[in-house]
């Protein structure tokens, strides 16, 4: 037994018997207390549709109805809750991935109308909405992790002086932490040019299933080595991860799955075209991301496919362009293999417009696709952009990959703050370092860090890599040497201070502080402001009878030019990265396909 | 607390003492144990009053978890002591004759987690549950969803949308 005192103490409850009893006969107008589960509020601003909501209640209470229409990072539906089933446990509120999702202290509704109870917190108007007491979750999201594995990279001091890949990839264990945090809400599918089927790939990663994990790639991305290195990701910042947390590393998963199959794996799950020849032609243009995408899909449908392409190797700009520490060649050359399995044969060395001419493809094949990417630099046109010494970065990078050998001088100033001044300007750092054990570039770029171009991680490496990046400086001259042996060589670069970039109506006109002068002493000034297409190939005849979009060949929404016999995509026409031109390079496909059947129905 | 916790060491044994806040504890038993500890800390350390008794599904481990509160209103304390017993032979000790109330938790968790409390007053009658016949409801592998789905009719008029099809239906129709 217990003590006497625990015994007594219900007789305390005594003192209490002349005063208002606790219970009451009208419950109605009675308020619950401060933390009480009663009618959910949410903010439907905040709201992203997401439905995890309706996935985790447990009473099937939630219905997800369309308020509005979707946009990027919203799928337009907001949480329609019905009170018939709903039970108040608040893990509704618990999972809310924005936190928009709350509950009032408000329960008790008198309505003679039983689908009274059935509305869209948020959407329709209720009195407890502005209510302040009620349940809310405490701090962050706690039913999924908030923040990713760390990525294992190479430190600044390994790999300063070699081009080796410098991000390490995932575990399994890194991964399956990372593909829990998923909730499978697919609001990043629509973000993803190529609409990749997110996650479900990651669903596979949870279950080990990395055959499957293939197999969905292949659907949407024959270039997940690729991608899952240098894809700029857009996906993740739509991903409903991010609003307390990070964005789930989707890059970094489709890697992972295509690190643990080998190559020969993947030529039997993604086989061969499973369907007899139509013993049509097509002509491929180009073999960078959008043109290899294209011929893939045209040789699945049984089309003999063949790629001209102008350099020694197929790739395009994921060769030629993306450094190899980012993108390592033979990662490249695995995706390019299952591409060729497919039938695919591709020219390299052979140059549309000189060694062939565009009109021999159009006489000699059913259709022509034209990938011909950005391969021609764009010059400042500064005093002085002409002098021996002023190198175009993409010029450079590919003479890096083809191993032909380029000036290395100990100073190199970089004009421009894209990715493409932080690919050039890690390169020749590295180059630097091979050659003089030390690093000596200095990248200038218009806009200040505040609106900087190149991604983050970038210029992050950078600096970490003894890269100099000053912001806000124009270039006014290119100086070279006025005499002696060097004479018209370059000496220096003259910036002025940027003040602002555009004008009132937006239109590029950058305005400088002179007085904020400064010459970086250089032997070698690297342009790299941007690229544009090199369109010799197409002559004088075509080029007049296309149509132009703003000085790129127009398409219509399939890639169609207004030629019959000739189709366009990728960065000539499109851009901006390898995803886009993969999708492009779908769409293309397609379009073929109708045309060629058609064709072949006309024929019969 | 941790006087207490190490008072008992040498003669239990006593593991995982978590002490959670200054008012309380929890610290892992073993069921041989059990009631002795129980006796000796009803009647002679001032844990007079049964807070309450209930349990955790450890599913991955195979477990139970019986937790048992106990408080000492004198000192202002409390203390759980966690008892794991197999999942597949759930089965715990009666306490009912230490404190009449445990017969009522015992009761609860008979019906809730499908565990056994033998010679437990009124143990095998229905408690809050009538006419359960599906597998006790607090066990994780009670698919809670699929039991109100089945059980519940669904309001007419209901239609939900998934939000990735719909992105896709209005965001790029062409495919
Ligand atoms: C330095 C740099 C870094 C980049 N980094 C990234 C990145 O990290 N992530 C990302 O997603 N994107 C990145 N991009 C962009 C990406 O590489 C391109 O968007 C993509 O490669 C475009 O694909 P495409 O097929 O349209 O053209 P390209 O890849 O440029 O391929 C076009 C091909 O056509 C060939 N060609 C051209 N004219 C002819 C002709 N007359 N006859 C025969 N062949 C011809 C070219 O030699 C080339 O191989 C980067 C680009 C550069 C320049
Ligand atoms: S409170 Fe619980 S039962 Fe009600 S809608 Fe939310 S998750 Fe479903
Ligand atoms: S979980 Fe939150 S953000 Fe997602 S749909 Fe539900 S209420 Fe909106
Ligand atoms: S990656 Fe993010 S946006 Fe995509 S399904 Fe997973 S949680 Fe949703």
């Amino acid at each position: 037994m217990g003590s006497l005192r625990d015994v007594l103490s219900p007789f305390t409850a005594w003192k209490h018997v002349i005063e208002t009893p606790v219970t009451i006969k009208n419950p109605i107008g009675r308020e619950a207390a401060d933390r009480y589960r009663g009618f959910h509020q949410n903010d439907t601003d905040k709201c992203i549709g997401c439905g995890s909501c309706e996935d985790i209640c447990q009473n099937a209470a939630i219905d997800m109805i369309p308020v509005d229409n979707p946009k990027d990072g919203d799928s337009g539906l907001r949480p329609q809750i019905d009170y018939g089933r709903c039970c108040w446990c608040a893990l509704c509120v618990d999972v809310c991935m924005t936190g928009s999702l709350t509950m009032s202290n408000e329960y008790t509704w008198v309505d003679s109308d039983p689908d009274a109870f059935r509305f869209i917190p948020g959407v329709d108007k209720m009195p407890w909405d502005d209510f302040e007491k009620g349940y809310e979750r405490q701090g962050d999201r706690m039913l999924s992790g908030l923040t990713r594995p760390e990525m294992a990279e190479l430190e600044p001091e390994a790999r300063i002086g070699n081009f080796d890949e410098i991000v390490a990839g995932y575990s399994r264990e890194q991964a399956v932490l990372e593909a829990d945090r998923c909730v499978e809400c697919g609001l990043c599918v629509a973000t993803c040019p190529a609409h990749m089927d997110i996650p479900d790939y990651i669903a596979a990663i949870r279950e080990g299933d990395y055959d499957l994990g293939t197999q969905i790639l292949y659907e949407t991305n024959p270039f997940s080595e690729v991608c899952g290195r240098v894809c700029t990701h857009k996906c993740e910042t739509v991903c409903a991860a991010q609003y307390e947390g990070e964005p789930i590393a989707i890059r970094w998963l489709k890697r992972h799955i295509i690190d643990n199959v080998s190559e020969e794996r993947r030529l039997e799950i993604v086989g061969t075209p499973q369907v007899l020849p139509t013993g049509q032609k097509v002509a491929v243009v180009g073999a960078g991301p959008a043109g290899l995408t294209a011929a893939y899909d045209l040789a699945r449908s049984g089309h003999a496919v063949t790629v001209f392409e102008a350099q020694d190797k197929p790739g395009g700009m994921m060769r030629y362009g993306i450094p190899e520490y980012r993108l390592p060649y033979d990662a490249l050359d695995r995706d390019i293999a299952v591409i060729k399995a497919q039938g695919v044969e591709i020219k390299t060395g052979t140059r549309i417009g000189t060694d062939i001419t565009l009109d021999q493809l159009k006489a000699d094949y059913d259709a022509t696709v034209l990938s011909i990417g950005l391969h021609l630099g764009r010059s400042t046109r500064v005093p002085g952009s002409d002098a021996p010494g002023v190198e175009a970065a993409i010029d450079l990078l590919r003479r890096i990959t083809a191993g032909e050998e380029v000036p290395v001088p100990k100073k190199v100033a970089v004009i421009g703050g894209g990715n493409v001044a932080m690919d050039i300007a890690r390169s020749m750092a590295r180059l630097q370092k091979q050659k003089f054990g030390e690093v000596g570039v200095t990248v200038t770029a218009l806009e200040d860090f505040d609106h900087f171009l190149a991604d983050k991680e970038e210029v992050t490496e950078s600096f970490e890599e003894g890269i100099e990046i000053l912001d806000a400086r124009g270039p006014q001259e290119i100086v070279t040497f006025k005499s002696g042996k060097r004479k018209g060589h370059v000496k220096g670069l003259r910036t002025w201070k940027v003040t602002s970039i555009f004008d009132e109506q937006g239109r590029f006109t950058p305005q400088y502080d002179e007085g904020d002068e400064m010459v970086h002493e250089v032997e070698m000034v690297v342009e790299a402001i941007g690229q544009m297409a090199d369109i010799s190939l197409l002559g004088d005849e075509l080029t007049e009878a296309l149509e132009w979009n703003r000085g790129r060949i127009a398409v219509d929404a399939d890639g169609h030019t207004s030629e019959p016999w000739l189709w366009g995509g990728g960065d000539a026409v499109h851009g901006p990265d390898v995803i886009h031109a993969v999708a492009d390079g779908h769409k293309i496909a397609a379009s073929v396909n109708v045309a060629l059947m058609a064709k072949a129905e006309a024929e019969k | 607390m941790r006087d207490l916790i190490e008072k008992l060491t040498p003669r239990y044994t006593l593991g995982n003492a978590t002490y959670q806040r200054a008012d309380l504890t929890f610290v892992d038993v073993t069921r041989d144990e059990l009631r002795a500890l129980l006796l000796e800390l009803r009647d002679k350390e001032g844990f007079t009053h049964l807070v309450l008794l209930t349990a955790v599904d450890w599913i991955e481990e195979g477990k139970f978890q019986l937790t048992y509160m106990i408080n000492n209103r004198e000192a202002d304390q409390t203390l759980g002591l966690r008892l794991y017993i197999d999942r597949n032979d759930a089965e715990g000790d009666t306490i009912h004759d230490i404190w009449p109330t445990a017969a009522t938790y015992q009761r609860e968790l008979r019906e809730m987690f499908g565990i056994a409390f033998p010679g437990s007053p009124r143990v095998d009658e229905e408690f809050i549950l009538e006419g359960w016949t599906d597998m006790p409801p607090y066990r994780r592998d009670f698919d809670t969803l699929a039991y109100s789905q089945q059980t519940y009719v669904e309001r007419e008029g209901r239609e939900t949308h998934d939000p990735r099809a719909t992105m896709k239906h209005k965001m790029y129709p062409e495919g």
